[in-house]
């Protein structure tokens, strides 16, 4: 694992992270184009961030050490279990993060 | 910012009215981000400084672990970028309502909008009680109140994380607040088979350099929700086309 991003590096990042944000809200509105979005492209945008918060989430849930811990001894793995059977029932996010960080808290601390 | 004309000023009220009733979850959203920020390895002052500058949440929340693992920086932009496209679609449908705005204000509208606002927006427009006149001043409203209520909850969570040691885990409520965006959005069918794919592509991929595993789960993923959407179409086809 390398070190965390700090200095003149952050500063770019987070910049770079802004302009994202301002293109793609901006994109049509800015360009004022006549063209509309091809249907299909429009589905595959549509589907983009679930998919790749996906990614993100899954890994960060399961990888230890390069390996993938399926275990119910692996806390993240829990919380994670714990917040999504609360979606499951209700849509208020205030429960599903509280639950998931019991959940994650306490295996932790029985570790 | 306020209009100064009494007519423009009163659409600009009915928006900030209009948003009212979700102004709780974008706190919740806010808050969560900023004690996310810190708590993922940020300073205060950067922390502030991303909130201020990005104002996306998911992208925020999607960058954190990348930065705490110290990722190529164009690993970590295109992450956000990808986690961003929704809302090129948002600014197509925006489009037709502001294409008489000069270029500034367009910008403006779109940079301001969010899920939340472009969400209400779009309601109002379907329902039939979008103004007539001013319809720029009204999403500016609405657009106005949603900003302060998330950068001030940011702001709150980046203050209050900052005095929480580290050792209770709250960056693992970045983790969860992307569960709890995911979640529901796996109701549909295509998103919940791009999910999976992405899911186990992202498994399988993890060894790869530059985290290109990243974007080789979340390309299998959109290919593989775009072909299920594409066998769910005839049925989904027919209320899309009424609507139009």
């Amino acid at each position: 694992m390398n070190a965390p991003i700090d200095g003149i590096a952050l500063g770019i990042v987070i910049v770079g992270l802004a302009l994202s944000t301002f293109v793609t809200r901006t994109s049509f509105l800015v360009a004022g184009a006549r063209g509309r979005l091809h249907p299909r492209i429009e589905t595959a945008l549509r589907y983009a961030p679930v998919c790749t918060l996906t990614a993100i989430i899954v890994p960060d849930v399961l990888m230890h050490a390069q390996h993938a811990d399926f275990s119910l001894l692996n806390p993240r793995l829990v919380g994670v279990l714990v917040s999504g059977a609360w979606l499951v029932f209700s849509r208020n996010i205030f429960g599903c993060l509280a639950l998931g960080m019991v959940a994650y808290s306490l295996m932790r601390l029985a570790q | 910012m306020i209009p100064k004309d009494p007519e423009r000023r009163s659409a600009f009220r009915a928006g900030q009215r209009a948003i009212v009733q979700s102004l709780p979850g974008a706190a919740t959203w806010g808050l969560v981000s900023g004690v996310a920020m810190v708590k993922g390895g940020l300073t205060v002052p950067w922390a502030v400084f991303m909130s201020l500058t990005v104002y996306a949440g998911s992208a925020q929340l999607a960058a954190l672990p990348l930065i705490a693992t110290g990722m190529p920086l164009w690993v970590i932009v295109a992450t956000g970028l990808i986690t961003n496209l929704r809302f090129v679609i948002y600014s197509a449908a925006l489009r037709p309502y502001f294409v008489q705005e000069r270029l500034p204000k367009r910008a403006a509208l779109g940079f301001f909008m969010t899920d939340f606002t472009f969400t209400l927006f779009m309601r109002a427009a379907q329902e039939g009680w979008l103004p007539e006149r001013h319809r720029d001043a009204w999403f500016a409203g609405v657009c106005s109140n949603n900003w302060i209520t998330w950068q001030l909850s940011a702001i709150t969570g980046i203050v209050a994380a900052s005095y929480v040691p580290t050792d209770w885990g709250l960056e693992f409520t970045g983790t969860l607040a992307l569960v709890a965006l995911v979640g529901p959005a796996l109701n549909a069918r295509p998103a919940l088979v791009g999910a999976v794919a992405a899911g186990v592509v992202a498994l399988l991929a993890h060894g790869l350099p530059y985290r290109l595993g990243l974007f080789v789960a979340a390309i299998a993923g959109i290919v593989a929700a775009t072909l299920a959407d594409g066998w769910n179409a005839p049925r989904a086809a027919a209320p899309e086309q009424a609507s139009s």
